[in-house]
């Protein structure tokens, strides 16, 4: 039987963006919730999984090791047309059954079953519940093409005809704000997921993804994840479920303990980060419940932006060093010549003399024209 | 990851961890601890009291391991012993596992849930923010 995925990722009805990305394509532990699902989806068998972001090009995945799924940006009045046209591909290049994954939350649902209960119950769109609750995962015949359309058009809403719902039972997480991308992090690296970290296995508890620079004398502490290229200085302590995704840096010193420091993010020399989410230079204390704007570089930095900027000003520095100092030393305005001392002396200092109404009164005197040029000089020698 | 197949030392602590027995201990666990890659698993079951020296120690100890490529792991702490350790906001410091029997096993394989949590699961993370 042919079956395809569909997955859908827009900000309709979500309030967790972090980071400026929707939360389903943050990476956590090495990958992104859509990640997982495409691999959920790959591992049943699915031939072809195509997703739907809304959002700018820069917001679809880049290959960092995993096969992801065909990403499709759109703008945010688009998003359900080119949905729907999208399942439309998919079932004219031969789907029989497509699977619909709205991703707000990450579910790990038994594909298996839910194709089964399709099949049994003769549906032409079924649905997966989890508790009370319907969640944003169908199963949709191919053939039933009016069905689907009624789905898209009421942005998954409604459904025209009977739209039976199996129950979901395995590990979910919605995914809607920093708290729930901690707490999924912690579930994947303590095993109660059935997906695992990203990266291979240092040692018992501690995953590395290749490129991930850890310095001697850093201590990472089971469970923890270092994603790829990232960089974990002398001293640092990682500990506690803690996970350091791709091209993040942590400073000399630092101490991170339960955290989720997010891909790009800089994290400063000799601080205590616990219990928080960092990226985008924002800090989000879950103890506190609060989301905090780090302006300052040393301290929380987001390095994405930076980096480019910061080879190109070297760069141009760098070329711009020899003709500027060519050309100050032809054109340049000359040095003034130094005061003499005399005239040193004479002149009060303007922070001590109109400002606290205090008048230095030897640098007035006649006094002053007593002593030579060489005065320092007999006070450096004075005991001679 | 590479299978281990290194001895894996498990020492019981003193009742009482002052700056004397800390020394003792240090003294005991000395020729354990300058081998290559050392492995050690302390018991802390019978801590009743521990001291700034004997959290000292236990840094101390850590710190030798680790500069050997090796590691230290704590076991069954007391009471009293995982009240000085979060005290002192050592005990992050360590991987702390609720028998010697997991902490030693700890070393060829990972398991999560012998590990001590409170501070991960101590009540949910939804609640918590409510």
């Amino acid at each position: 039987m042919d079956i395809r995925g569909l997955v859908l990722i827009n900000s309709e009805g979500m309030n967790g963006e972090f980071s400026g990305l929707p939360p389903a394509l943050v990476e956590v532990a090495g990958k992104s919730a859509l990640q997982r699902t495409t691999e959920r989806l790959r591992q049943f068998g699915a031939a072809e999984i195509k997703a739907v972001i809304e959002g700018p090009v820069t917001f679809a995945p880049r290959g960092n090791g995993i096969t992801g799924p065909k990403c499709i940006t759109t703008s945010r009045e688009r998003f359900w047309r080119v949905a729907e046209n999208a399942f439309a591909e998919l079932v004219q290049d031969g789907a029989e059954l497509v699977l619909l994954f709205r991703l707000g939350g990450y579910a790990e649902i038994d594909i298996e079953r839910l194709v089964q209960f399709h099949l049994d119950q003769h549906c032409r769109v079924s649905q997966v519940s989890y508790g009370i609750e319907s969640l944003e995962i169908f199963c949709i015949s191919a053939s039933r093409r009016n069905d689907a359309a009624s789905l898209f058009r009421s942005q998954l809403t409604k459904c025209r005809s009977d739209c039976p719902s199996v129950e979901h039972t395995g590990y979910m997480n919605p995914l809607a704000g920093p708290t729930d991308l901690r707490q999924f992090a912690i579930d994947i690296l303590t095993l109660k997921t059935e997906t695992r970290p990203g990266g291979k296995p240092l040692r018992p508890g501690v995953w590395v993804s290749p490129g991930a620079q850890i310095e001697k004398g850093a201590r990472l502490l089971a469970p923890a994840f270092i994603g790829a290229f990232a960089k974990v200085r002398a001293g640092a302590v990682i500990t506690r479920c803690t996970s350091v995704e791709h091209h993040s840096q942590i400073d000399c010193g630092t101490v991170v303990e339960n955290s989720s420091i997010l891909p790009y993010s800089y994290v400063g020399a000799g601080l205590d980060i616990a219990h928080s989410v960092v990226g985008a230079g924002q800090l989000a204390s879950l103890r506190r419940d609060t989301v905090v704007d780090v302006r300052d570089g040393k301290l929380i930095a987001h390095l994405a932006a930076t980096s480019g900027r910061k080879l190109l000003g070297s760069a141009t520095e760098f070329l711009a060093y020899l003709p500027k100092q060519v050309w100050q030393g032809m054109f340049g305005a000359r040095r003034r010549l130094e005061p003499d001392f005399n005239t040193a002396l004479r002149q009060a200092s303007p922070s001590l003399g109109t400002a606290s109404g205090y008048q230095a009164p030897a640098c007035d005197t006649e006094a002053a024209d007593k002593f030579s040029g060489s005065l320092a000089v007999a006070r450096r020698y004075g005991n001679q | 990851m590479e299978i281990n197949s290194r001895p894996v030392v498990v020492k019981r602590m003193p009742e009482r961890v002052n700056a004397r027995t800390a020394r003792e201990f240090l003294r005991d666990v000395r020729p354990f601890l300058v081998t290559d890659r050392p492995q050690l698993v302390f018991d802390l079951s019978q801590v009743v009291q521990l001291d700034a020296a004997g959290v000292e120690m236990l840094l101390r100890c850590m710190s030798e391991a680790h500069r050997r490529d090796g590691d230290l792991k704590l076991a069954s702490p007391s009471a009293q012993a995982s009240v000085i350790l979060e005290l002192t906001r050592t005990e992050r410091l360590f991987e702390i596992y609720e028998s010697s029997t997991d902490a030693v096993r700890s070393f060829s394989g990972f398991l999560p849930n012998a590990m001590r949590q409170q501070l991960l699961h101590k009540r949910p993370l939804n609640q918590a923010v409510a």
